[in-house]
């Protein structure tokens, strides 16, 4: 007797179970819900020690008795766009937290909620004006010349912007997911920000909602954020840990501030549309932003799975600085599975401590050298590598982010 | 004439008792008082505005009155009378013949829709539509609102019609828009079905609704990028964010039109307030790091 090429039986008698099982998920997940659940995000503590405006700086106090502490303090600096507690979202997944331990003394830039009267505020503003500032305090809180600088995304294209402008006060780069090539079609963002009225839309609104650009990053993929999300989370919804980091995870997506309407009319206008970053002919308050001035040691990561700034987006700006001790490392994953995806928690944070310390004992090395004889050229490379990691579920949708 | 007063339904009877009563209650008014509600002697000695206002509108219907009691004018009432019914009914029909019009003509353009979306391909079905629908808004009901208003408030009048037309537009646009994002869902099941049907015929069908799922919302992400990367696609959602802006402008508009009628400030002259604390702010900075002042306010307080 031939087998049926449907097997009805099988099917619905494994649609019996599945009905059972959503029943006992059902009932757990209610008391789950109802019980005592933690999602609080950025737990690790802070001192703030910087304010101007509605802009604010955290300091992280580190791991005092790490090995080999690297002497010269990190300033990250996050995107206007969501929040920067993305980086602490969770104890067990926090790149601060790894920053911290690896003996980094931290300094991370909270850009706060534009209102209204935010909204003629330039990229110059941000970049010339609270970022300079907060280099400035920080080199005289430690009373050194330079400090080493993290941008994330579009924070990241301003330290590229900040370091062309002020090379002296910066002594190590690191961009990762950094737009600063414009010119590709691989993303959608790229596209669709090619026709955008941009003025319209500023004279619309003053500053661009954060609403509306939830709306559109999750118009970027609604049938995995939309849908495969929340299906993902009925069927782990009687998983307290699931649950908490679900509900963080989403805490922190629709977290988000609006951005001032100058900045974002000049970032669309300058780098979306005329793409004159990498072309070192972006102009910020009459200076013009050489790229080929960016001659301290770069290390730029970006995501192969990343949609809203795809790796060409990223990958270009090795090749326009002027420092010869470039690497770019290229991760398996996406927008931010770089930061909170389990597995990348072991490949992203530990390797940026690890190269900054590397550039500290390189410099000792120099030092020594110096003293020794006069100053011979460091012998670089410029390098790229691609990291993997394997999937899991949570990464999943961090990379459809 | 005789024989017409006759024939005629209108009666001298029907109207005149009225006049006759007016001149009771004119009478009546005139016997009032004048200012016996004020002790002022400069105004007793004046007449009774009102009374002098009725006495004239009394006396321009006792004229009237008269007027029509002439035979001339009763026979030409009478008349008027008669075709009344008649206007009425001529009024009514070319009510109707306007309204039928308009249906027959909304039904011509439905009749069109169906022929559109007929002679299509699948891709543009949604989109020929919405083209239609918008052809029988901008021709059929856009005009009411473009409709110049009169009078001292006709500048409010015209933003507010604005207004209305402008969220009619971006209804319009939004439900296409929303109709073009439906779009890959819709092919999504289609290409699924025949999926199941291949794995059916190759005895892999699938036997849990996961697999099922899995193999669905990987096909619809699939049309999702295809979609999202049309110029299809950045058309419909420029022109929807650009009806959206619209709408929001002339919304602000009218209600600072209504805030003005309170001691409110509205966002206009908040916006030039903040620019120019932009400028001074900026300004200010400036001058304060050529004199060596930490911007930090979180020092300035301690």
């Amino acid at each position: 007797m031939n087998s049926s090429k449907i097997p009805l039986d099988l099917i619905l008698e494994r649609m019996a179970e599945d009905a059972e099982k959503a029943q006992q998920r059902v009932s757990k997940a209610s008391e789950i819900l109802q019980g005592q659940l933690s999602f609080e995000l950025g737990q690790t503590p802070y001192e703030i020690v910087y304010e101007e405006d509605r802009v604010r700086v955290k300091h992280y106090s580190r791991n005092e008795n790490a090995e080999d502490k690297p002497k010269v303090p990190l300033l990250v600096v996050y995107a206007l766009i969501n929040r920067e507690t993305m980086l602490d979202l969770q104890p067990d997944r926090s790149v601060v937290k790894t920053f911290l331990e690896g003996g980094i003394d931290l300094y991370m830039v909270d850009w706060g909620y534009p209102k209204r009267k935010d909204r003629f505020l330039t990229i110059d503003d941000h970049v010339n004006g609270y970022m300079n500032n907060i280099v400035d305090f920080i080199r005289k809180k430690h009373n050194i010349p330079q400090i080493n600088l993290m941008g994330i995304c579009m924070g990241g294209t301003f330290c590229v912007m900040y370091s062309a402008l002020h090379p002296e006060k910066i002594k190590n780069l690191i961009t990762t997911v950094t737009p600063s090539s414009f010119n590709t079609d691989r993303g959608l963002l790229h596209i669709w920000m090619k026709d955008l009225d941009v003025d319209r839309m500023v004279r619309t609104f003053g500053n661009i909602p954060g609403d509306l650009m939830n709306l559109g990053f999750l118009l970027l993929n609604p049938a995995r954020l939309m849908i495969d999300k929340y299906v993902g989370f009925m069927e782990n919804m009687d998983k307290k840990e699931f649950v908490e980091n679900f509900v963080r995870m989403e805490r922190w997506i629709f977290d988000s501030p609006d951005v001032p309407g100058e900045t974002f009319r000049q970032f669309v206008e300058d780098c979306y549309k005329n793409n004159l970053l990498i072309q070192s002919k972006m102009f910020l308050n009459g200076q013009r932003v050489d790229l080929k001035k960016l001659t301290m040691p770069l290390l730029n990561f970006y995501g192969e799975y990343d949609h809203l700034v795809p790796p060409t987006a990223c990958n270009q700006l090795s090749k326009a600085v002027g420092s010869r001790d470039v690497e770019d490392v290229n991760l398996e994953t996406g927008h931010i599975g770089i930061y909170v995806s389990s597995k990348f928690q072991k490949l992203f944070a530990p390797k940026i401590v690890q190269w900054l310390k590397d550039r500290d004992k390189q410099d000792v090395a120099a030092s020594k050298t110096h003293s020794a004889r006069p100053a011979a050229r460091k012998k670089s490379s410029k390098t790229e590598k691609k990291v993997r990691a394997g999937k899991n579920n949570q990464a999943g949708t961090a990379q459809a982010i | 004439m005789a024989d017409e007063d006759k024939q005629s339904p209108f009666k001298e009877s029907y109207i005149f008792p009225w006049f006759r009563a007016m001149d009771m209650w004119l009478d009546l008014i005139k016997a009032t008082p004048a200012g016996a509600d004020t002790d002022l002697g400069a105004q007793k000695a004046s007449p009774n505005r009102f009374t002098g206002q009725m006495d004239t509108n009394i006396n321009l219907l006792r004229s009237l009155s008269r007027m029509i009691r002439e035979p001339e004018s009763a026979s030409a009432m009478a008349n008027s009378f008669i075709a009344l019914p008649e206007i009425f009914l001529k009024m009514a029909n070319s009510g109707f013949e306007a309204a039928l019009q308009i249906q027959n003509h909304l039904i011509e353009k439905a009749g069109k829709i169906g022929k559109s979306t007929q002679a299509y391909k699948f891709d543009n079905l949604d989109q020929e539509v919405f083209e239609a629908l918008n052809n029988v808004y901008e021709k059929e009901l856009r005009q009411y609102f473009k409709i110049p208003p009169l009078g001292p408030a006709r500048f409010y009048q015209e933003r507010f019609n604005e207004m209305l037309d402008k969220y009619n537009l971006f209804e319009n646009m939004l439900a296409e828009f929303l109709s073009v994002l439906y779009l890959p869902m819709e092919k999504s099941f289609r290409v699924f079905q025949e999926k199941l049907e291949q794995l059916a015929e190759e005895g892999n069908f699938p036997r849990e609704t996961k697999e099922s799922y899995a193999i669905w919302i990987k096909i619809l992400e699939g049309h999702y990028i295809n979609l999202f990367k049309s110029s299809e696609y950045t058309d419909v959602l420029h022109r929807m964010l650009g009806q959206l802006e619209d709408f929001i402008a002339i919304r602000n508009k009218t209600m600072e039109d209504f805030l003005q009628l309170f001691p409110i400030v509205t966002d206009q002259d908040v916006d030039d307030l903040y620019k120019e604390f932009h400028l001074l702010k900026k300004r200010v900075k400036e001058l304060e790091k050529q004199l060596g002042i930490s911007p930090n306010t979180l020092t300035a307080v301690k």
